[in-house]
């Protein structure tokens, strides 16, 4: 796994493809700090904080960022392979299937994870006036959603062709628009997990999405199943294709 | 025993039928398989390689069957047609690749072996970038070398080679023949493996047209028939005249076409048109009936 690994991150890495998803992951940095400058100076309310939680964690962060970015790194992780026809020199090697997969799915982790939380923590200490456990709570709930998205975005790279289409289709409809209207989708939604994990961990500033939120321990053993059954649909779909 | 076998083996996608029951082993040695672009040959090796399953029909390489089977790979190695590298890696860090793969217990003297071997030491820390079209192929026939493998699979490996490369390459195949190693070369340029490899196997739109020796393919080819269809001015004298030439062995007319068997397809496609100008007749189109037939020979005498 670990030639893998490091080979995707030498991928994933490029100057540009980096350059421009640190700044989109500053965009909601640089709103919360506009905000708090130009907002009022005294104590805020707690309604103001859930206004503020809903508007930039779940609505920038969680909703648009934080899926954005990992489909840029997870989509190309499989899916520059087989576009380039180089995934043959990775499966003509004595290497499971598996370790394939999982080196090819960390890479994206790994590079999205450390900018999503950061990004995440700065607005939560910015424009929640947050404090350690809410930057914790934030910090976990975004890692989570990086690898849930990780994994299913790793995989369409692999299925089709034209992956980033695929996935901003599934992100906007299932992930925004769905699981926003229909209360069952949320048991199938990576933002719902991601959300609900925030606010489990806590609930005192972070309890702003309850709309939009599930049990925490549907949402922990969501965040697992679908992690571990799109894991198993890539090495499933390593060992069936036909490798260009 | 065979290092290669396939047992009526097919393969297709969706409704057009790519190779069509194929049946053949490879001993050990050098094997060219030939055959125009689009006969079936990569996708014979890339179900070889087990990079492609198989619709039917059994594989086995080395005694193992080839799809999803990694641990096969320590003995087996491929260079597919697709040009590809990770450009941002240089020759060596590309071959070190393959060798931290395959888990070498010295990596670094298998990657300076492979190298040695294609002749690149000198330009091992360049960026693959940078390398020539041969380099570039030269370097990714060390990184399949590099863990010495028994079976080796090679999809034009020539392509983008000048001739003093390909010299080069012959005398490496040899060597690499003479250590016991099997090797399949797939080109559809029949000069480049002609000289090379001491069995050919010739594919043609999907089956294996012959296989063995180079004069057995090409007699082979000679029992052959070949149909030709032409339209011109006045089909029944042109039949007639047709009639009378050596290289024609029976001519019919189908609805105002003359219909042409015949053995010697070079004399056939000269004395047509002679024939025509010398009775003052129009060709107006002359068009093989069997495709693949005309591949072949377009293929056998233009190599």
């Amino acid at each position: 796994m670990g030639p893998i690994f490091q080979l995707s991150m030498r991928q994933l890495t490029g100057k540009w493809r980096l350059a421009i998803i640190i700044l989109v992951a500053a965009i909601p940095v640089a709103v919360a700090l506009a905000f708090r400058i130009t907002g009022d100076a005294g104590d805020r309310s707690a309604n103001d904080i859930q206004d503020a939680a809903r508007v930039f964690l779940d609505g920038m962060i969680v909703a648009a960022v934080l899926p954005i970015v990992v489909m840029t790194f997870a989509t190309a992780s499989f899916g520059n392979e087989v576009e380039d026809g180089t995934l043959g020199y990775l499966v003509l090697n004595p290497v499971s299937r598996w370790s394939i997969a999982l080196g090819k799915i960390l890479a994206p982790v790994a590079i999205a994870a450390p900018v999503l939380i950061v990004s995440g923590i700065a607005v939560t200490l910015i424009g929640l006036d947050g404090d350690a456990r809410t930057a914790a709570a934030v910090g976990v709930g975004l890692f989570a959603g990086v690898v849930g998205y990780s994994v299913i975005f790793a995989w369409l790279g692999l299925v089709t062709n034209h992956p980033l289409g695929f996935a901003l289709v599934y992100v906007f409809l299932w992930e925004g628009l769905l699981s926003s209207l229909l209360g069952g989708i949320r048991y199938l939604s990576i933002r719902a997990y991601t959300l609900t994990l925030m606010e489990g961990i806590d609930d005192s500033r972070l309890d702003a999405f309850q709309e939009l939120t599930i049990e925490l321990p549907a949402a922990i053993a969501g965040v697992v199943l679908v992690s571990a059954a799109f894991y198993w649909l890539t090495v499933r779909r390593l060992r069936r294709m036909d490798v260009p | 025993m065979a290092s290669i076998s396939l047992r009526s083996v097919s393969k297709w996608y969706g409704n057009v039928v790519a190779v069509n029951d194929v049946s053949l082993e490879v001993e050990p040695g050098i094997t060219g398989l030939l055959g125009p672009n689009g006969a079936g040959k990569t996708t014979v090796l890339h179900m070889m390689a087990g990079l492609a399953g198989c619709s039917e029909g059994e594989i086995e390489v080395l005694g193992q069957p080839t799809r999803d089977n990694p641990d096969l790979y320590r003995r087996l190695g491929m260079m597919s047609e697709r040009e590809a590298v990770y450009h941002f890696y240089s020759g060596r860090k590309f071959v070190e690749l393959a060798a931290r793969l395959h888990g070498l217990a010295d990596a670094a003297s298998a990657v300076d072996r492979a190298i040695e071997y294609v002749g690149l030491s000198e330009v091992q820390g360049r960026s693959l970038g940078t390398y020539s079209r041969g380099m570039r192929q030269r370097m990714r026939l060390a990184a399949s070398l590099v863990h010495d493998p028994e079976v080796l699979l090679l999809d034009e490996p020539l392509n983008g080679t000048d001739p003093r490369q390909r010299i080069e390459f012959h005398d490496m195949m040899r060597r690499l023949a003479s250590e016991g190693r099997t090797i399949l070369i797939s080109s559809h340029i029949l000069e480049e493996v002609e000289t090379v490899a001491d069995r050919h196997l010739l594919m043609v739109s999907g089956k294996l047209a012959a296989s063995g020796d180079f004069r057995a393919i090409r007699e082979k080819l000679d029992e052959q028939p070949y149909k030709v269809r032409i339209l011109c001015e006045e089909p029944r004298s042109m039949a007639s005249a047709l009639m009378r030439l050596e290289s024609v062995e029976s001519v019919s007319m189908d609805d105002g076409a003359v219909l042409v068997l015949s053995r010697n397809v070079a004399a056939l496609q000269r004395a047509v048109p002679l024939t025509a100008r010398e009775m003052g007749l129009r060709l107006l189109r002359v068009e093989p009936m069997d495709e693949s037939l005309e591949s072949v020979f377009s293929y056998v005498v233009e190599g």
